[in-house]
């Protein structure tokens, strides 16, 4: 039976001439895992606003939308309410009370249900979603997975019948995104609930997805298995985030059975490449030093235990250097450190001479305060003392290299993540540092928007800028990083160059090397498989 | 929830009709009997749920308070029937010496007993409180107890990325301002774009749908009834005791005699033991918890 039925939905925003959504038909059967792909304004959030009615943007509409075969003006607020959920990225701003049993409670709350039934409820949903232990904190107490887990449970302790899911990983470091998604699979495997997901990082969703929807500006230009939409958008953009195994298959290839996981990817290999000798590894020449630490320590407070514990690690002159490691490890505190805004207790960090430092804190919207983009780029030039006339050029040319002239008159919350991201980056540029700290860059971005970025890395590399980014995005540092190192346990463990490292490492490595190790061993990234099998991509 | 306070764990309903009765009988009475048995009770639940520091910090702090307000009240009222010396040609009076003394035991036994309430009743109590009464009242309330925190992150977070573009450089007070209310700007307009956040995840789980029920963790249980009770006896006995004048007393011009008849007595008790209780239950555990130990 259709649960969703979408009949030539088309949507424009009142200010804007462009349709948000056009033409879209879309038939989604009673218990299906669907995704929902495409770049940053595609019209995916618009698309699943509408189907949820409480949130349905305003502008003109056209077509129909049928949720349990009846039309969607028919639900009344109850049952639109109830049986359809709906969870939004950001995991800060949806929780609505201070603790997590009333957040739990809240919606049950709402549909009048009565103290005995909301207990048992929570209870269950607590339970299920292994969140009992933190039944009575405070929601303020909890990390960004465990606060979008529990707005997913309070969401399900609805029990809705369908369940819709707008970017909820995009915030999350990747363990934790992993688990989320795996939890959704079990919402669905389990209890049979339909779920539509729209996401950028496909990679643990594809092998899970009984359909991909895939949107281009506003239209629907696939919608069927995720075998099948690999086999029919072969080279598109919207490509991009798809599971490494599969890209690698359609660059290759592109016959027979497709691979989306990495075991499958892993068989398609040695089913048809013979084992080669990967003679990647980049020269490592002796380079000027930007920053070094030598055994640094630090704790935020006299009795707390050491967040910093000998950290060692020189950074050169004009190189990109990530620093990997796992979530509330410390790793932004290295950054703060070398920012200064934190001092150590013991040992010393040292920037090359006259060397000026500038932080890219992680959320980039902490960064703006002024009402557009140009007067916040203004602001921070005055506070340098700058002349307006010569911060106009200034102004102009760092737009120009980064690519935001057309933003500068926007809202900085007008913009898009990708967007914001840049903005910001203009922001810390005009400090003209010479030494660059980035806390999780990618964040929030889509495959597109962290191309572009690497690029303007890339650029601003080669005026002698030296980078040093602290990211979990494992891929992200494979392909743009010079060197790479881990931290663990209060320190930076010694740091090599990407293909060392990616290739010694056995699980904190990224897909691609897991895919082709003891094929094409020391093979890191896509390009790199591309580059061995002679096909380079374009 | 405020687990180590056994008297924490009553039902708020109970608790509130419970500090409810004691400040109200407090506040509206002179008799020295009565305040007495207030101060004393409130002062041993005080120290009962304290730690010896936090012990020592309130000694050090009621204790002025205390001689304060008893020496004040002397110096300003002249009324009283018996003079103990002259200050500047006014008579300090031992009627106005001992209602200071009065006053400023009712002062300290109303601020230990709104300490011991703000020390049971924590948010989520007065929560559930509210909820009985304005189901919407209370969503706001627990949605301005989450901001409150989360303000306060934000302005830190906020503060310390400008701090590392160059803002806050020169430490002077006059930039040091200008930084400040740039960030707090910038935190008014990120609190506004995310509001609509929220409001959205509101909508989107049914606030509108109507006939909203309050929901809290707290079920009323046997002992939250016996508390309910006993409070409700042991008030309507002092009440009594107020209505038939039994609590009267006056320090001007003379210091009314202390009733000592029995129904005086009755008010006595009753209000001792209102005033014990807390101290009480909390004596009881601890004996309890001790007991079981032993047995273990």
């Amino acid at each position: 039976m259709e649960i969703l039925t979408l009949k030539n939905l088309s949507f424009t925003y009142p200010t804007e001439e462009k349709k948000a959504v056009d033409n879209v038909s879309l038939f989604v059967k009673e218990g299906e895992f669907i995704c929902l792909c495409g770049s940053s304004a595609c019209g995916k959030t618009t698309l699943m606003r509408l189907i949820k009615r409480e949130l349905a943007p305003r502008g003109t509409l056209s077509g129909e939308i049928f949720f349990c075969g009846k039309a969607q003006s028919e639900l009344s607020e109850r049952e639109s309410a109830s049986e359809i959920g709906y969870v939004l990225q950001n995991p800060e701003t949806q929780i609505v009370t201070d603790k997590v049993w009333h957040e739990l409670s809240f919606g049950l709350e709402n549909l009048g249900y009565s103290s005995d039934i909301i207990r048992l409820r929570i209870g269950e949903m607590a339970n299920y979603f292994g969140i009992s232990h933190m039944f009575r904190s405070s929601t303020a107490e909890l990390s960004g997975g465990q606060k979008q887990l529990l707005s997913l449970a309070a969401i399900m302790a609805m029990s809705p019948k369908l369940l819709l899911l707008d970017e909820p990983t995009s915030q999350l470091d990747p363990i934790a995104a992993a688990d989320f998604i795996a939890t959704l699979k079990k919402i669905n495997r389990e209890l049979g609930t339909t779920i539509i997901i729209a996401e950028h990082r496909l990679e643990d969703i594809f092998p899970i997805a009984d359909k991909i929807a895939v949107m281009e500006n506003g239209a629907l230009i696939a919608f069927d298995t995720p075998k099948n939409v690999c086999r029919k958008l072969k080279d598109h953009r919207a490509c991009l985030g798809f599971p490494v195994s599969a890209r690698i298959w359609q660059a290759l290839s592109g016959e027979g059975e497709v691979p989306l996981t990495v075991r499958e990817g892993r068989t398609f290999f040695k089913e048809n490449f013979s084992p080669r000798k990967n003679d990647l590894k980049t020269e490592e020449e002796k380079r000027e030093t930007a920053l070094s630490f030598s055994d640094v320590y630090f704790r935020y407070e006299k009795n707390a235990p050491d967040v910093l514990r000998g950290v060692n690690t020189t950074i050169n002159r004009s190189e990109i250097f990530c620093l990997l490691g796992a979530n509330g490890a410390g790793k932004s505190t290295v950054l703060r450190a070398a920012a200064g805004l934190i001092k150590p207790y013991r040992g010393k960090i040292k920037t090359a001479e006259g060397a000026k430092t500038a932080l890219l804190c992680q959320n980039v919207q902490d960064l703006f305060l002024m009402n557009t983009v140009k007067e916040d780029l203004m602001d921070i030039l005055s506070v340098y003392g700058i002349k307006k006339g010569e911060a106009n050029t200034k102004i102009e040319e760092i737009s120009k290299m980064i690519g935001i002239s057309h933003l500068l008159e926007k809202h900085p919350y007008d913009v898009s993540g990708g967007e914001a991201q840049k903005c910001a980056l203009a922001k810390v540029l005009l400090t003209e540092p010479d030494i660059l700290l980035l806390d999780e860059p990618t964040k929030a971005l889509d495959p597109a928007a962290k191309k572009e970025l690497a690029v303007i890395l890339r650029a601003l590399c080669k005026k002698g800028v030296t980078i040093f980014i602290v990211t979990h995005d494992v891929e992200f540092a494979a392909e743009n990083a010079d060197r790479c190192a881990l931290f663990f346990d209060g320190e930076i463990l010694p740091a090599s160059d990407i293909h060392t490292f990616f290739s010694a490492n056995n699980f904190y490595t990224t897909a691609a090397s897991r895919i082709s190790r003891g094929t094409f061993d020391g093979a890191v990234t896509e390009s790199d498989i591309l580059r061995l099998c002679g096909k380079e991509k374009k | 929830m405020n687990d180590r306070i056994t008297f924490a764990n009553f039902h708020p309903v109970s608790l509130f009709f419970y500090f409810a009765a004691m400040l109200v009988f407090t506040m509206f009475t002179q008799n020295p009997v009565l305040i007495l048995f207030s101060l004393v009770g409130a002062s041993l639940f005080s120290a009962a749920t304290s730690t010896r520091e936090q012990i020592f910090a309130d000694i050090k702090f009621y204790v002025p308070v205390f001689i304060v307000i008893s020496l004040t009240n002397p110096i300003f009222s002249h009324s009283g029937a018996t003079p103990l010396f002259f200050m500047n040609d006014n008579p300090v009076t031992l009627e106005a010496v001992l209602c200071g003394v009065d006053i400023a035991a009712m002062i300290s036994a109303v601020m230990l007993i709104c300490k011991a309430f703000s020390k049971v009743m924590e948010s989520e109590k007065l929560l559930c409180l509210f909820g009985k009464a304005a189901p919407k009242l209370s969503v706001v309330l627990s949605m301005s107890l989450r901001f409150i925190p989360l303000f306060k992150r934000k302005f830190k977070e906020i503060k310390d990325a400008q701090k590392a573009l160059g803002y806050f450089k020169s430490g002077s007070f006059s930039e040091s301002l200008m930084s400040n209310a740039r960030v707090f700007s910038a935190l008014v307009t990120w609190a506004l774009e995310n509001g609509a956040d929220t409001a959205d995840s509101i909508s989107a789980r049914g606030y509108d749908v109507g006939g909203r029920k309050s929901f809290a963790l707290f079920r009323f249980k046997k002992r939250d009834a016996i508390l309910m009770t006993i409070t409700l006896v042991l008030s309507s006995v002092t009440l009594v005791g107020f209505l038939l004048g039994k609590a009267d007393f006056e320090f001007y011009p003379y210091i009314t005699q202390i009733n000592t008849d029995a129904l005086s007595v009755i008010l006595y008790a009753a209000f001792g033991s209102l005033s014990l209780i807390p101290f009480i239950f909390e004596v009881k555990e601890a004996l309890h918890w001790k007991y079981l130990r032993s047995k273990i």
